[in-house]
């Protein structure tokens, strides 16, 4: 994977830019030193590469990398003492299942908020990596998926049964003898439920 | 014919059973003594990071309290990498504590430095989270009390 423009990138914006270290967690491919200002210590941004090739067998292959390298990536750069851990994939889809996997991880409540300090990315990015929550995105799309729910709902009552039949003309105990006799015909052989006398 | 059958692994899952043989060893006398001791003893714990080997559950017997959850990996062979994966696994599964089970006490030493010797400025304070032993440690120092405990037993006074 070429890196090049992360290390350019990184010496244009005139931080101090490390290459290929080890902190003693494991291989870190870029390091950005960051300084803010002179009385702060500097900030580290650290970008490991991920790839199918170290073992992880059918990574890769439909453009997902497996929780396991993504998690094990992202600590190595905790425990190399970065401030912000950047996974960098192959492709665009890569790094935004990457992010993915890393919201779905940071979900579960744990001690530490992955999210915050991890992101997947791809070299050429140039756009925000940041993935808006759906509910920023569709703000009001739960109202909108039952309200779409409900009118199909309409459209199958008013299209899918013999005319005289509908719904609203069957009485209860004609439900569920209906129900029944569906439930007994659709099975298929071999699986028909038994009917206790 | 079992020679044949033998036979029939190619190298690398010939490796993955052995493995997984050494991870059952490894495993077995930390289900024993939590069951002895009357936990809740879960084995591959995961909520979807990937599998905690062993968890003990801590009941504090009040609903208004968390349950504390103990969690054992089994590492077979030394690695950052899979140092990495532990811990991280471990947290991401909600474990309150972790312990590296692992096979020797060489292997104890290099796990303990490995963690130990992470940068001062690290968010993370491993040290405090992670402890390292062998199974034998593990079993041997059950029973043995702690100074305080000794002091409280010769003194006659509980432990505060």
């Amino acid at each position: 994977m070429n890196l090049e423009r992360l290390v350019e990138a990184g010496e244009e914006k005139g931080f101090e830019v490390e290459q290929d270290v080890d902190f003693g967690a494991g291989p870190i491919q870029v390091v950005w030193n960051i300084n803010v200002h002179s009385a702060l210590p500097n900030i580290r941004f650290g970008f490991i590469t991920l790839g199918g090739e170290e073992g992880g067998s059918q990574d890769t292959e439909d453009n997902q990398l497996s929780v396991r390298k993504i998690e094990e990536a992202a600590f190595r750069g905790l425990r190399s003492g970065l401030d912000k851990t950047y996974l960098i994939t192959e492709n665009e889809e890569m790094a935004k299942s990457v992010s993915g996997k890393i919201e779905w991880l940071a979900s579960h409540g744990s001690l530490i908020r992955l999210d915050a300090i991890s992101l997947g990315l791809y070299p050429e990015q140039q756009e925000s990596s940041v993935i808006t929550p759906s509910q920023q995105r569709v703000p009001e799309g739960e109202k909108i998926r039952k309200q779409d729910e409900k009118e199909r709902e309409v459209k199958f009552d008013k299209y899918n049964r013999p005319q005289g039949e509908r719904r609203d003309k069957e009485s209860e105990e004609e439900g569920t003898k209906r129900e029944l006799k569906f439930d007994e015909n659709s099975r298929p052989k071999g699986q028909k439920k038994v009917l206790k006398d | 014919m079992s020679q044949q059958g033998e036979n029939s692994y190619s190298e690398p899952e010939r490796r993955a059973q052995e493995k997984l043989q050494s991870i059952d060893t490894l495993k077995a006398p930390v289900i024993q003594l939590g069951r002895d001791m009357g936990y809740e003893v879960i084995e591959n714990h995961d909520l979807g990071a990937g599998p905690v080997h062993i968890t003990w559950v801590f009941k504090p017997g009040s609903e208004s309290l968390p349950d504390m959850r103990l969690g054992f990996i089994c590492l077979t062979e030394f690695s950052n990498s899979s140092i990495n994966e532990g811990i991280a696994r471990a947290m991401l599964n909600l474990v309150d504590k972790l312990v590296f089970v692992v096979p020797t006490e060489t292997m104890t030493k290099q796990v303990k430095d490995a963690i130990e010797s992470m940068p001062d400025r690290s968010i993370l304070q491993l040290r405090k989270y992670v402890t390292v032993l062998t199974p034998s440690t593990l079993v041997s120092k059950q029973g043995i009390k702690g100074a305080r405990q000794r002091r409280s037993a010769e003194t006659g006074r509980g432990v505060i």
